[in-house]
């Protein structure tokens, strides 16, 4: 029987290229639709342990999931802003909350404005530096930092929203003053600062000369009683810095300033539950359990999936047919080798391993590819594949 | 056969032995331990000494300003909002007295502004831009920011730090509330040793060297007018005659003033039949006990009243 085999991987090995193919596709066949399963899975575990730590979610009315794909990971599409003051709403013997401001963006990563809280709360600590601390400072996620080459000492400046509004948002020079270490979240490739900050960006707050000093007298345009009229040549900063940082200000009720959202803490069950049912009638607010949001997404997704998974199976049985169509024809196209080895006088289960040795090894390094990678896979790939895929 | 059943004979014996020890002692019951203390920061004397008072031992108080320097002139450094971050509890005054607050980052569920409990009860004034001294230009915020000067009002920023120190200590909730009723007794007797002073003096005109003293001068209705006077300080020929102005229609026999106020500015203020007062707000950390300073302004005032001023 040694001896049937060593001739039948002799085969195999002079064949190579047929044979790899073979075995790299039976390998696809075997590894694909676990692979799949296991990314869903970790994947749908990523989101759910994100979302089981973000027990409420308060914004505007509008979409829940757009809250929290917002609120959660960042994602592009802001929803509609609600006043900072809105929060208060929330009460606070029931539930700690914590604004969120996610808007802007720095060279593609998400700037995500809001308060110290935050960083508690997401468990995120400073690899290296410190948290944000004055206005205009800022924390990097880790991948931020790998992306950029960026660590503590250095600078973001925020992307204009559009380059014809010159009277709109405009770049602000954010400092580095800390790198978070990786948290295999979202987190991980968001620029996090102070909500006000953001609002600095926004336009909503400003630095600018000191109008009061004498000279500064050449920029006032008109002065009547406590009201200064500058001329267009003050200049605005578009960098916050220790010089400059104390002639920061904003104008008008901080309370009508926007957030995205706020992150709703309650101190335990009962809190949750009276908070989700005074927010039912709520007509201008909603409050979101976003474990209820991403269960249902992912009933969608396990429904995508399942459709997915039929579509592989379908085309694993057509590669299936394919490689025994290959195994046939290879089958037939040895007949002359057969009769040879017969005539030589080989034994017919002699013959018989020999030519099935081909489809035995095809099946075998299959299997201990895709279980190979399968096992890569489920060691390395899946958080960064997870992240990758959920953009 | 017979050596595989003495093995299991042996095996039996030995788990029994092993299940009934009766020489094993009762593990000890694991003993609590000791509740954290709360670290609490607080902007200024007032503030930090409701802390104490109320969080007795729960609790350790830092100021975030030492010495004599004014906590209203305090600009913090990162430093300093890192250390505050990392507080259980940052008192803050609120009414302007903070004007950093909106250029610094403070976890808003550890801050605690005790202002907001009295926001009806606050004082708006001018904004007033002036220079003086080395440091320059400065001006003061628009809403009066002293509230702990009327005795009624620090009583309810008192009650907001029982509140919060409650919310973090449940627990301990009875005892801070007994401590409250303690100083809410004695803010109330410092109270009424104020309207005692107040019905003495009465409709007489006073001086203010400086605008610290609104909720006082509301509270206990008196009939007051704010300079701008430093005490270390002369404040010029120009202050002098509108003073001089002032007096003709505001004819007041007593300053008021923060500190001890300059010997020769005693003199020229005696000139002009106007003596002085020291009434302290206490705000900075080398002030000491907020109540002994209080209770030590209430006799300066008695005393400055019965000399005839």
């Amino acid at each position: 029987m040694m001896g049937a085999l060593y001739l039948g991987w002799r085969y195999v090995a002079r064949h190579r290229w047929k044979t790899g193919l073979l075995t790299a596709a039976m390998s696809l066949i075997l590894f694909l639709p676990p692979a799949l399963m296991l990314l869903i899975e970790r994947g749908s575990q990523s989101l759910t342990e994100r979302a089981a730590t973000t027990p409420l979610l308060l914004g505007a009315p509008g979409s829940p999931l757009e809250l929290t794909l917002s609120s959660l990971y960042f994602s592009s599409a802001t929803p509609r802003s609600l006043p900072r003051e809105s929060v208060s709403a929330v009460d606070s013997a029931l539930a700690v909350t914590t604004p969120l401001y996610v808007r802007y963006q720095a060279r593609g990563f998400p700037i995500v404005g809001t308060s110290p809280d935050y960083l508690t709360l997401r468990g995120l600590q400073a690899a290296a530096g410190r948290s944000f601390a004055l206005l205009g400072e800022c924390v990097i996620g880790a991948d931020v930092a790998r992306s950029l080459g960026i660590g503590v000492g250095d600078s973001v400046i925020s992307a204009p929203e559009t380059l014809f509004d010159l009277a709109g948002v405009y770049p602000l020079k954010l400092s580095v003053v800390g790198v978070l270490a990786p948290s295999l979240t979202r987190d991980d490739d968001a620029i996090i600062t102070d909500l006000r900050t953001t609002w600095v960006i926004e336009g909503l707050g400003h630095g600018h000369q000191d109008l009061e000093r004498a000279e500064a007298s050449d920029l006032v345009l008109a002065r009547d009683g406590d009201s200064v009229t500058a001329n267009a040549a003050l200049k605005q900063y578009n960098e916050i810095t220790d010089e400059n940082r104390a002639s920061f200000h904003f104008h008008g009720d901080n309370g009508k300033y926007p957030i995205s959202g706020a992150i709703v803490v309650p101190h335990d069950q009962k809190s949750e539950a009276i908070l989700l049912g005074r927010f039912i009638d709520v007509a201008d607010l909603q409050l979101v359990a976003p474990r209820a949001v991403i269960a249902e997404l992912l009933d969608t997704v396990f429904t995508i999936q399942n459709f997915v998974l039929l579509t592989m199976v379908l085309v694993s049985v057509a590669t299936l047919v394919t490689i025994l169509l290959v195994l046939a024809l290879s089958l037939q196209l040895r007949a002359r080798e057969r009769l040879t080895l017969q005539r030589m006088g080989a034994a017919g289960s002699s013959v018989g391993i020999m030519m099935a040795s081909e489809a035995l090894f095809v099946v075998v390094a299959g299997a201990i590819l895709a279980a190979f990678f399968l096992a890569l896979t489920r060691l390395i790939g899946t958080n960064e594949l997870v992240l990758l895929l959920s953009g | 056969m017979q050596q595989t059943s003495r093995c299991l004979f042996l095996l039996a014996c030995a788990f029994l032995a092993a299940c009934t020890d009766p020489a094993a002692p009762e593990p000890e019951a694991a003993s609590e331990p000791a509740p954290d203390l709360l670290h609490v920061v607080a902007i200024n004397a007032p503030l930090a000494f409701f802390a104490e008072r109320l969080g007795a031992d729960l609790v350790v108080v830092d100021l975030l300003v030492q010495g004599s320097a004014d906590p209203a002139d305090w600009q913090p450094e990162a430093t300093d909002v890192v250390a505050m971050q990392g507080a259980d509890l940052i008192l803050l005054n609120g009414a302007g007295y903070e004007p950093w607050l909106e250029r610094v980052s403070l976890p808003e569920s550890r801050v605690l502004i005790s202002s907001e409990a009295v926001a009806a009860a606050l004082i708006e004034s001018e904004t007033i831009t002036h220079r003086h001294g080395p440091e320059g230009d400065h001006s003061h915020t628009e809403t009066a920011s002293t509230l702990w000067m009327d005795p009624l009002l620090a009583l309810e920023q008192a009650r907001s730090v029982a509140a919060a120190l409650s919310g973090l200590r449940p627990e301990a909730a009875d005892e801070i509330s007994a401590r409250m009723a303690a100083l809410e007794h004695e803010l109330l007797q410092l109270h009424q040793a104020w309207l005692q002073v107040a019905a003495r003096a009465g409709a007489a005109p006073l001086l203010f060297s400086h605008p610290v003293y609104q909720y006082f001068e509301r509270r206990y209705q008196l009939n007051g007018r704010s300079l701008h006077w430093e005490p270390a300080e002369d404040p010029g020929e120009s202050e002098w005659s509108a003073l001089a102005v002032l007096l003709e229609t505001h004819p007041a026999r007593l300053m008021v003033w923060e500190g001890e106020p300059a010997s020769e500015t005693i003199r020229r203020l005696s000139d002009l039949g106007v003596g002085t007062l020291v009434v302290k707000p206490g705000a900075d950390a080398a002030s000491g006990d907020f109540l002994d300073v209080q209770n030590a302004n209430v006799d300066r005032f008695s005393v400055a009243l019965g000399n005839g001023q």
